[in-house]
């Protein structure tokens, strides 16, 4: 069965120039390496072929090859959910305050849709640059627990999904600052504060 | 744990000072405070488990990768768990103070509710989580600080008999002599055939592991091979005592896990877990559920957790103390640090 392709397609050529810069480089060097260097080499070389590279999925990187933006050719997908013990619209009307919206900070936000109590769309500018957009959807939790908030978000890696996949590692990626957003929220809704350690005292000098 | 880190999950104090929403606590009383931070709103506190609250570990995103979800947060404690500044202090900050801190009655001294705050109810956990039921006997693994008042808390369930195992004397003694404990001495007998000659063959009712990740053994090769996997950085905890419990349980029986593990093992006996049809429960503790209730033990003299104190020392003593500790010197079971 063939893979599903998962490489951007600017990340495809990088991988080609990099397979073939290591298998130029081991053929010159000793057995063991060569054919350790020499493999990794033709792995991506492959990976560039089949467009697919089977660590994305274990890493959670979704590219999405259509994206509902003119001018992005392709966008890398962050889905996150959060359940908030409080009523759709009390949900709803916090996530309105556009600061409240995942990685609002990195530029201006304009609303792109609002169906109230359902579902809230943006995108985020700087400077006339798409920084990335995304949605929120609403709705109730069953068994009367609350909204679940699913949060949608997509943009245009730095350094293609290689860069995606050194933020996922290092876990300063756009899917652990739209949870940590999520988390917020559900701190604030249901009691008023986010807690946090910052500022706190410790024994260092 | 980072250097310069502020130890001490099991603290209690007088309130000093407030934030505009807590209206249940006045300054200058005297509070055991728990140690899982826990906000009282979420789902989780508002079903009683309070040490999974949702809302109170600020490093959420870092558990969730290595646990798959976050539990709480707690004071002085691995950053996963957010880091807060713990107890070993003058000067401690308690967050959702509405919550957690209990008001201890001026008939008790320190000593006698100052383990509220973590180690009683997680003795009591345990025992609870044995779902004891008369006749039962209760094997309890590590006679540190929490394994006596899980013995006791057993005792207090109505459990017909507990055994108790350690290697050092001290524990044993304390455990024997002041709870009337069977024990078994793991340096010198083999567990497994001792537990089950003392059982009638049939194995402990319920098995407690008081021990957790940092467990040792004798004679034990699978305890060479944890050691081995851990130097290699294969491994990240030493489940001798858990993988011992489940072998000796009778079938259809509870292991109640109340040691720390942090991560991953190795050897698990599922085989053993799954055709015997055994159940395991553990978590850190839900102090918030059983302070009021334990409090009520100790009022009507039914349990007087001081018992276990060995050493009184001052706050600057602490690393003195906590060398003591690890090493066994001085027959030291729990010290209890004063500012």
């Amino acid at each position: 069965m063939p893979r599903k392709r998962n490489l951007m397609r600017a990340d495809r050529l990088g991988y080609v120039v990099g397979g073939v810069a290591l298998i130029v480089w081991a053929l010159r060097r000793p057995g063991l390496l060569r054919a350790g260097v020499g493999g990794l080499g033709g792995w991506l070389l492959y990976q560039a072929y089949t467009g697919s590279n089977p660590m994305f999925k274990p890493l959670g990187i979704h590219v999405n090859p259509q994206p509902a933006q003119p001018h992005i050719a392709e966008t890398l997908v962050v889905e996150e959910a959060v359940t908030i013990a409080r009523p759709r619209e009390e949900v709803y009307a916090f996530w309105q305050r556009s600061e409240n919206l995942p990685l609002a900070a990195e530029g201006e936000v304009e609303l792109t849709r609002e169906a109230a109590g359902e579902e809230l769309a943006w995108r985020t500018m700087r400077a006339e640059k798409l920084m990335h957009f995304g949605s929120l959807t609403l709705r109730d939790a069953p068994g009367r627990r609350g909204t679940i908030v699913m949060a949608r978000l997509e943009y245009v890696p730095a350094g293609g999904s290689l860069g995606a996949v050194l933020a996922r590692v290092t876990g300063r990626s756009p899917q652990r600052l739209v949870a940590d957003c999520l988390r917020r929220a559900r701190a604030l809704l249901e009691t008023g504060e986010a807690p946090t350690t910052t500022g706190q005292p410790a024994g260092r000098r | 744990m980072v250097k310069g880190d502020i130890l001490g999950h099991e603290f209690m104090g007088e309130v000093v000072e407030l934030g505009a929403a807590v209206i249940n606590l006045k300054r200058g009383e005297r509070v055991v405070v728990p140690f899982p931070i826990a906000c009282g709103n979420c789902f989780f506190c508002q079903k009683a488990m309070f040490s999974l609250c949702e809302n109170s570990n600020p490093n959420a995103g870092m558990a969730e990768k290595l646990w798959g979800y976050s539990p709480c947060g707690i004071y002085g404690y691995s950053h996963l768990l957010g880091g807060y500044a713990g107890g070993q202090a003058e000067y401690v900050r308690v967050p959702f103070a509405d919550v957690g801190p209990l008001r201890v009655p001026d008939s008790l001294s320190d000593e006698q509710v100052l383990f509220l705050s973590d180690i009683l109810p997680t003795g009591y956990m345990a025992a609870e989580n044995c779902d004891i039921q008369p006749g039962d006997t209760i094997a309890v693994w590590g006679c540190g600080p929490v394994g006596q008042f899980a013995i006791a808390s057993a005792q207090l369930l109505g459990a017909d008999r507990v055994i108790a195992i350690d290697r050092f004397p001290e524990r044993l003694r304390l455990a024997a002599m002041k709870l009337g404990a069977e024990t078994i001495d793991y340096s010198e007998d083999n567990v497994l055939e001792a537990l089950k000659e003392l059982t009638g063959g049939r194995g402990p009712d319920a098995c407690i592991d008081a021990v957790g990740m940092e467990a040792h053994a004798y004679h034990d090769i699978a305890y060479a091979y944890d050691r081995m996997k851990q130097a290699m950085l294969l491994e990240s905890d030493r489940p001798v005592a858990l993988r011992e419990a489940i072998m000796a349980c009778r079938s259809g029986g509870t292991i109640s896990v109340a040691g720390v593990y942090g991560g991953l093992i190795d050897k698990f006996p599922a085989g053993a877990l799954m055709n015997r049809s055994l159940t395991i429960r553990t978590g850190q503790t839900h102090v918030q559920r059983y302070m009021r209730l334990l409090l009520a033990r100790i009022e009507k003299g039914e349990i007087d957790p001081s018992f276990i104190i060995t050493h009184r020392m001052k706050l600057d003593e602490a690393p003195a103390a906590y060398r003591m500790f690890r090493d066994k010197q001085d027959d030291c079971i729990k010290v209890v640090l004063t500012p």
